[in-house]
């Protein structure tokens, strides 16, 4: 419902906008990817496979007035067959130079690269590394206020975003409520810092879960409330730097999520890439590790049961948890070649080593056109 | 008149030729009636978006050259410090995002001198050959 009514809020602003200046603007990336044989890893596998992060999208955009603008962005990806939606649409009021407002579904300011994630063209990957920026909530229906100012010769620029999301995950739907984002960022010319706060109330409910729930709740209602994931409150923490010196540049991501009351692990991960602009090409080394491998949680209260209950629901906190649990690091060497000022050409190859079961381990090698207009 | 423009025309070419391609000076261009101090952070700030307005507080309209044109990667390198292909990088970022518009690009010297004689508010570059009295130069050099 809300979406539909953010759609056609913007399809009104649009067709208001249909006499004024309208823009039209689009991106695609064609991205093929192969394993090791044997192997699969983000949906590749050892057939050579173009669905599983290729995209195309286009970007509808229109001035309503001098402090008005309607953008629609919408995107089609390989791996929902091609079909196209509405990721994107909201209305940004520029309330003076350094202020704007802008309401709809948008994209959470988590990540240094989250704005432009799907935007192949704005950075040196052939994708952004996974371990950090593959997060279930990336979109958010809500409003978001930016805010720039020049302190000095530093370039500061504050986020607030605050909404609702929802995504499908694990064969299960994630709804988060009450969502707030904070981020800031300050660079000064060759050096960036930016730091990210965020909070939700979380709600997931898996299907292939709910007959251990079920079990738990007759073991220890206290256990099954203590890890169900529903309406409980789970935080975000980010840190980012990057140098840029344009013959080079080094930088990095760390990213802290945590649903304490829940199944749903910690999860630490974190990204260091470097390369190297050597006219047309850009070598790049990166490498990206994601720790989700914790203590079993609940176990206190576990020790709390009869001791003839304690075995049961020991076993029903591990098998909920356990299947969530993800420890992992990926080394990346690619290089980009920009053919042209909308045209750039990549390849990379990933190794990814799994610490918990060592029979995931993969190579995979990508290359990808990246398109803007 | 004409007949000195045109010699001015023969005298930069052969300058050109001499001096070789790589140092053709790239000059800023406004308006006549533009008063501002301009420098290179300024002219950085403008044409990469960040600033929307010049020092003196009067908006500013920046007129970039077509993406082939040597002018214009003489500029991107030199004074925005990028190469032309991280340029439209960064836009796409901000274009993407709905954060900003790149700005209107021209064919040449002349239709950025042109666009800037007659909007108060322009601010262009060209090579400092290419300049005439219809706009104020301004070198960052």
């Amino acid at each position: 419902m809300k979406k539909v009514l953010t759609i056609s809020t913007l399809a009104l602003a649009m067709s208001t906008a249909a006499n004024a200046d309208v823009r039209i603007n689009g991106f695609a990336n064609l991205i093929g990817g192969i394993t090791s044989s044997d192997d699969t890893l983000y949906g590749y596998d050892d057939n050579i496979g173009f669905g599983e992060e290729s995209l195309f999208a286009i970007q509808v955009s229109g001035d309503i007035n001098d402090r008005m603008t309607a953008t629609g962005q919408l995107v089609a990806r390989g791996s929902d067959d091609y079909e196209v939606d509405f990721e994107w649409a909201y209305l940004t009021y520029q309330v003076t130079d350094k202020v704007s407002i802008s309401a709809g579904r948008l994209r959470l300011p988590l990540f240094r690269y989250s704005a432009s994630l799907d935007v192949g063209y704005s950075y040196h990957w052939v994708n952004a590394p996974r371990a950090v920026y593959d997060v279930p909530f990336n979109n958010l229906d809500g409003v978001r206020v930016d805010y720039n100012t020049f302190v000095g010769d530093w370039e500061i620029n504050l986020q607030a975003g605050a909404g609702t999301y929802e995504n499908e995950i694990a064969g299960g739907k994630l709804e988060g409520s009450n969502t707030l984002v904070f981020s800031a960022e300050a660079t000064y010319e060759w050096f960036k810092v930016r730091g990210v706060y965020g909070r939700s109330n979380a709600t997931l409910e898996i299907p292939d879960l709910a007959p251990a729930f079920a079990q738990m709740q007759q073991v220890s209602p206290e256990l099954a409330g203590f890890l169900s994931l529903n309406d409980d409150s789970g935080t975000f923490l980010g840190l980012g730097v990057e140098v840029d010196q344009f013959d080079w540049f080094v930088s990095a991501e760390i990213t802290s999520i945590e649903t304490e009351e829940s199944f749903s692990p910690k999860d630490v991960a974190y990204y260091v890439t470097a390369g190297a602009r050597i006219n047309k090409w850009t070598p790049t080394l990166t490498y990206e590790s994601l720790d989700g491998n914790n203590d079993i949680k609940g176990l206190d209260i576990v020790a709390g049961l009869p001791a003839q209950l304690q075995p049961a629901g020991a076993a029903l906190a591990a098998g909920v948890q356990l299947p969530f649990m993800e420890e992992y690091d990926v080394i990346t060497a690619g290089v980009r070649y920009d053919y042209d000022t909308n045209v750039a050409f990549k390849a990379d190859v990933s190794k990814y080593t799994d610490d918990i079961d060592e029979s995931n381990d993969a190579t995979l090698v990508r290359v990808a056109v990246n398109y803007v207009f | 008149m004409l007949k000195m423009h045109f010699k001015k025309g023969c005298l930069a070419a052969l300058l050109a030729l001499t001096t070789h391609i790589a140092s053709a000076d790239v000059v800023m261009v406004v308006h006549p009636s533009n008063a501002d101090a301009i420098d290179d952070k300024v002219v950085k700030r403008i044409f990469l978006g960040k600033e929307k307005k010049f020092p003196g507080g009067a908006s500013a309209t920046p007129v970039n050259q077509s993406a082939d044109s040597s002018v214009r990667s003489q500029f991107d390198e030199s004074i925005l410090e990028r190469s032309s292909a991280q340029v439209s990088a960064y836009w796409s970022k901000l274009v993407f995002t709905g954060k900003g518009v790149p700005p209107t690009e021209v064919a040449n010297d002349a239709a950025v001198i042109a666009a800037v004689a007659a909007d108060p508010t322009a601010i262009g570059y060209v090579d400092s050959a290419s300049v005439t009295g219809d706009v104020k130069a301004i070198s960052l050099n």
